[in-house]
């Protein structure tokens, strides 16, 4: 027990320690992660959406694929962006490996099937009279798609948690795409990798306690988002 | 312009099997049944929001309007063009709830939200409506006053119009289409079917009735007096004189005395007639009477010895005026 107590007493004192280094890692996480969510967001709700509504067989496939993404390991989106970006590979004249921009890619491919699958649960969960309702509307598919998301805002809310809380705590594939490069693309998670290798627990806790800290905020000011808008109440 | 269709649900027609259902430019078609009959998925199919069903240019208002989260004017106006949609904010003022367009859809009562819904799904330049249920969600004083505006409004436009209740069926109807287990069963003016079921299994459906049309021709207090041919039919209803109205009243509120001098009493209503028409019911025996129009009672089979009902008899017939619901047409 002595160990953990002298663990958790070098992680407050590592707190107090962290300067430049950390503000750059924290920095990265954040730009990577939301922009990732934010890609992930764009496609995978819409997706969701037309998965959810569409009226043609090829949904089916996209269910599959969608469901299957959900529970892809990270360090497999990762592989996968790795030989496409590998010098030698069809992507590689982009020359984006060991990028951030790498890094937001795998995790938006992470993003794209968790929004997409919360999104189609959302309008799934929708009462019958108002499915039934949207098709007696006769609206375009756009018309339709928009009032869909309104009516499912939380939907939404959740899909976008969801989607930030799978690439904000991954640690797979920014490790692989990425390559962990201090001062470049190191960030909360293949930090705490780092640290713990290096038996620097201390430290490894305290970063630990960094991205608690970080998915806390965002995922507390969407869950009140969530509360904001939700309809029955 | 009118347009027969055969339509089966699923496709080995065991939900609903129904062939040849007319409907018309100008008429409005009241398909009646009990719950379960298979009304809404008739209607679904011809809405398209059930695969399997004609390709129809209509406007359909399902059995429960929805309204999606935003104002109750954004829901009015979805989907419509311009030009409809000030025709639905029109209606909506004539329906009462144009006070509330600003307001969060949610904040309204079941009946506010379908008169919203009715009045954007009769201002879409449609040229054939289809309402499930839509006199469903009414309070009782506010029943007669959607309908009057539903029929003004569908003016010279084709309607099904789906509903289980006799009165709204007499109100909304100009033919009616009897759908009792999936199958069409009759088909006919309004108060033919309400007079003359055609099967045993209609009767049961539909309540045998009597609806006479006229135009009203007296009121005093709550009781309004309509006038067909040589027969005076009082009722409650709110009708101003000079109106044409329709007066609907079952076959059980008719109490029926032998010869042309009976019935002494307070009835209101009170016709001589002859019998025309006797049809065994199995329980009841259905006395169908010409008093200038085709009026038709119910009595058991005792009563019909007693009384010796029998084509050519002379009867008087009463019936009390609260027994009669007397409606705008």
């Amino acid at each position: 027990m002595d160990f953990i107590f002298e663990v958790v007493g070098d992680a407050l004192g590592a707190l107090s320690g962290f300067g430049e280094e950390l503000r750059r890692v924290l920095g990265l996480t954040l730009v990577v992660s939301l922009l990732a969510t934010l890609f992930g967001v764009a496609i995978g709700v819409p997706l969701g959406a037309w998965i959810a509504m569409a009226r043609t067989r090829v949904r089916t496939v996209w269910l599959v694929a969608v469901n299957i993404g959900m529970g892809m390991p990270p360090v497999l989106a990762g592989l996968a962006l790795l030989l496409l970006l590998w010098d030698s590979g069809p992507l590689g004249g982009l020359e984006l490996l060991f990028t951030p921009s790498a890094m937001v890619a795998a995790q938006t491919l992470l993003a794209i099937p968790i929004a997409a699958g919360v999104t189609a649960g959302a309008i799934k969960g929708l009462p019958p009279a108002a499915l039934e309702q949207l098709a007696a509307l006769s609206l375009s598919g756009i018309q339709r798609g928009k009032v869909v998301l309104i009516e499912v805002w939380p939907g939404v809310l959740a899909a976008v948690a969801a989607a930030f809380g799978r690439v904000v705590s991954e640690v797979g594939a920014v490790l692989v795409v990425g390559g962990n490069i201090v001062g470049e693309t190191r960030v909360l998670t293949t930090a705490i990798v780092q640290e713990t290798r290096q038996a620097n627990f201390g430290e490894a806790l305290a970063l630990g306690l960094v991205l608690v800290l970080l998915a806390g905020a965002i995922n507390g000011f969407l869950t009140w988002m969530q509360l904001r808008n939700a309809r029955y109440e | 312009m009118s347009d027969s269709f055969d339509l089966r649900y699923p496709a080995d027609g065991s939900v609903l099997s129904v062939e040849g259902l007319e409907v018309r430019q100008g008429e409005r078609l009241v398909v009646f049944g009990p719950n379960g009959a298979g009304k809404t998925t008739l209607i679904r199919l011809l809405a398209g929001t059930l695969p399997g069903g004609p390709a129809f240019d209509s406007a359909y208002l399902p059995q429960s309007p929805y309204l999606f989260r935003g104002s109750a004017g954004f829901n009015m106006g979805l989907g419509l063009s311009a030009e409809e949609a000030s025709r639905a904010r029109y209606l909506a003022d004539r329906l009462g709830v144009g006070d509330l367009l600003q307001y969060e859809a949610s904040s309204l009562s079941g009946g506010e939200a379908q008169r919203v819904a009715v009045a954007r799904v009769l201002a879409v330049r449609s040229p054939w409506v289809l309402l499930d249920e839509p006199l469903s969600a009414q309070d009782e004083q506010d029943r007669m006053m959607v309908a009057a505006v539903i029929i003004e409004e569908l003016g010279d436009r084709g309607a099904v119009i789906i509903t289980h209740d006799r009165q709204e069926a007499a109100v909304l109807g100009d033919r009616m289409a009897v759908l009792v287990g999936g199958r069409l069963l009759q088909e006919g003016p309004v108060d033919e079917v309400f007079s003359l079921p055609a099967v045993d299994a209609v009767a049961a459906a539909v309540g045998i009735g009597n609806v006479i049309d006229g135009e009203v021709v007296d009121v005093e207090g709550p009781l309004t007096a309509l006038r067909a041919g040589e027969m005076t039919v009082w009722g409650i209803g709110e009708v101003e004189t000079g109106h044409p109205a329709r007066a609907v009243f079952g076959a059980e509120a008719v109490t029926l005395f032998r010869g042309r001098e009976g019935a002494a009493g307070s009835a209101r209503n009170r016709w001589v007639g002859t019998v025309t028409e006797l049809r065994d019911l199995g329980q009841l025996v259905e006395v169908v009477i010409d008093v200038g129009s085709r009026v038709v009672a119910l009595v058991t089979p005792g009563s019909q010895e007693v009384l010796q009902l029998g084509p050519g008899a002379n009867v008087t017939l009463t019936v009390k005026a609260t027994a009669v619901r007397v409606n705008p047409t």
